[in-house]
């Protein structure tokens, strides 16, 4: 996994086009066009951030940020129609002087006279929404950082087992895509396999997808390509999933430790996200799929307060501390107590 | 570690036939390798990998090949895209 990791190239999307963003958004955060013209398709957003272009146009436009998408909300209209007719187009005509990629007015406003001619004449989409401003910014914040979040593509195969998104890794050929048929099988949900792309989602989650190439397509060794969707249905997909535990198979080496008690607890760093990651040894005749089921309902067990490792860890030193407290047998007999004292009458 | 850019030169593109050709040659091999497109890169050894470049005449992919016998991998590897999976 980790030499996996050194050799992959980090992608980011150095632009979106506004034609996209708009096709994207319209129907998602209610905008509408009201520019006359067609969307120019060189115009693109290169940042992911937005902009309230208040003080550029009062005239100030030093340090303006015109690559940003530029909000006009309520103080932007309400201070455009105050203004002479005079101050308007002569700061308007300076604000299109800069190559912005769009403008969007929000809370339901009419756009300010002279802007819809002035913005058809310097080519800049102009768009409306009904949603107001703190909502709409949210909304339109959080598509761009996911437009243009870090992605990384990594070869395994992602299931999603009792909710808990499970990437399994390793060397090709080590029964990847068998282990996610097998768990398909068993009711669980397939997200991608052999090609999942990973982007990261605000700075904590990482979230796993397939390409739109492939799908639910999959290979399985000596078989050929087969299509999950249609074998199993809708229940045994799903097109995204957070990424919550890597497993990564590998031949059982004698030479290797591997986890015995899981207290020590692995994570792996990928686009700066900590990943819960498993080493897990396989060799013919081990049931895989159920250690994996047990790998996900151990995570959920965790997730909700209870961690098995740590009680036991608990259970033992308080059971070592009341040894040593007892007086001590002179005769030295250590007894082994059973779960039950006392066996009643049930010998069945 | 071998690098090397090499171009798609056949009309159909690397399609399903040479993508299942190249995998298993690259099965033969011990080495990694990865193909990559734009910075998009995926192993070498999956077809629906290699499938998902969907790399057409043209274009330009760069393969690597890491571990034991990485040089006749490579070697034999870039033979077959050079002569255009064998449908010039």
């Amino acid at each position: 996994m980790k030499d996996q990791l050194r050799n992959i190239k980090e992608i980011r999307k150095e632009f979106i086009t506004v034609d996209f963003f708009y096709k994207e958004c319209m129907n998602r955060f209610k905008i509408k066009k009201i520019s006359g013209k067609d969307i120019p398709s060189k115009k693109v957003i290169t940042d992911q951030d937005i902009h309230r272009p208040g003080l550029a146009l009062s005239g100030y436009f030093d340090l303006f940020t015109y690559k940003k998408i530029q909000i006009f909300g309520n103080t932007e209209i309400e201070y455009l129609r105050k203004i002479t007719r005079e101050d308007r187009i002569k700061n308007l005509n300076k604000f299109f002087s800069y190559d912005v990629p769009c403008i969007i007015i929000t809370d339901n406003n009419d756009a300010p006279p002279d802007l819809k001619e002035l913005a058809d004449k310097f080519n800049v989409p102009l768009f409306k929404t009904s949603y107001p401003t703190t909502k709409f910014s949210y909304f339109i914040s959080d598509f761009l950082d996911d437009q243009f979040s870090s992605q990384i593509v990594l070869h395994g195969s992602f299931v999603d087992v009792y909710g808990i998104g499970l990437l399994f890794s390793g060397k090709s050929g080590i029964g990847k895509s068998e282990i996610a048929l097998d768990l398909i099988e068993r009711g669980h949900r397939l997200v991608a396999d052999d090609v999942v792309v990973l982007s990261k989602k605000a700075e904590t989650v990482l979230m796993g997808s397939g390409t739109s190439l492939v799908e639910h397509f999959m290979e399985i060794r000596g078989l050929g390509i087969i299509d999950v969707k249609s074998i199993f249905g809708i229940r045994s997909i799903r097109y995204q999933k957070r990424v919550e535990v890597i497993v990564e198979l590998e031949l059982w080496d004698q030479n290797r430790t591997y986890e015995r008690t899981g207290l020590d607890h692995k994570n792996i760093k990928i686009l700066d996200v900590d990943i819960e990651f498993i080493k897990l040894p396989i060799f013919p005749g081990k049931n895989i799929t159920v250690i994996v089921e047990v790998i996900a309902l151990n995570y959920l067990c965790k997730h909700y307060g209870y961690n098995a490792a740590q009680v036991f860890k608990k259970k033992l030193s308080r059971k070592i501390h009341e040894n040593k407290l007892k007086e001590k047998d002179p005769r030295n007999i250590e007894q082994i107590n059973r779960t039950i004292e006392y066996f009643e009458h049930d010998f069945e | 570690m071998i690098e090397k850019e090499v171009t798609i030169v056949n009309k159909a593109g690397m399609h399903t036939r040479p993508a299942s050709a190249i995998v298993k040659i690259a099965a033969r091999y011990k080495s990694d390798f990865y193909i990559s497109k734009n910075n998009f890169q995926v192993n070498g050894k999956s077809i629906i990998g290699v499938m998902t470049l969907a790399a057409e005449q043209g274009s330009k992919l760069t393969l690597t090949f890491d571990g034991p016998d990485e040089v006749w991998f490579a070697d034999e590897m870039i033979k077959f895209f050079e002569n255009g999976f064998g449908e010039l």
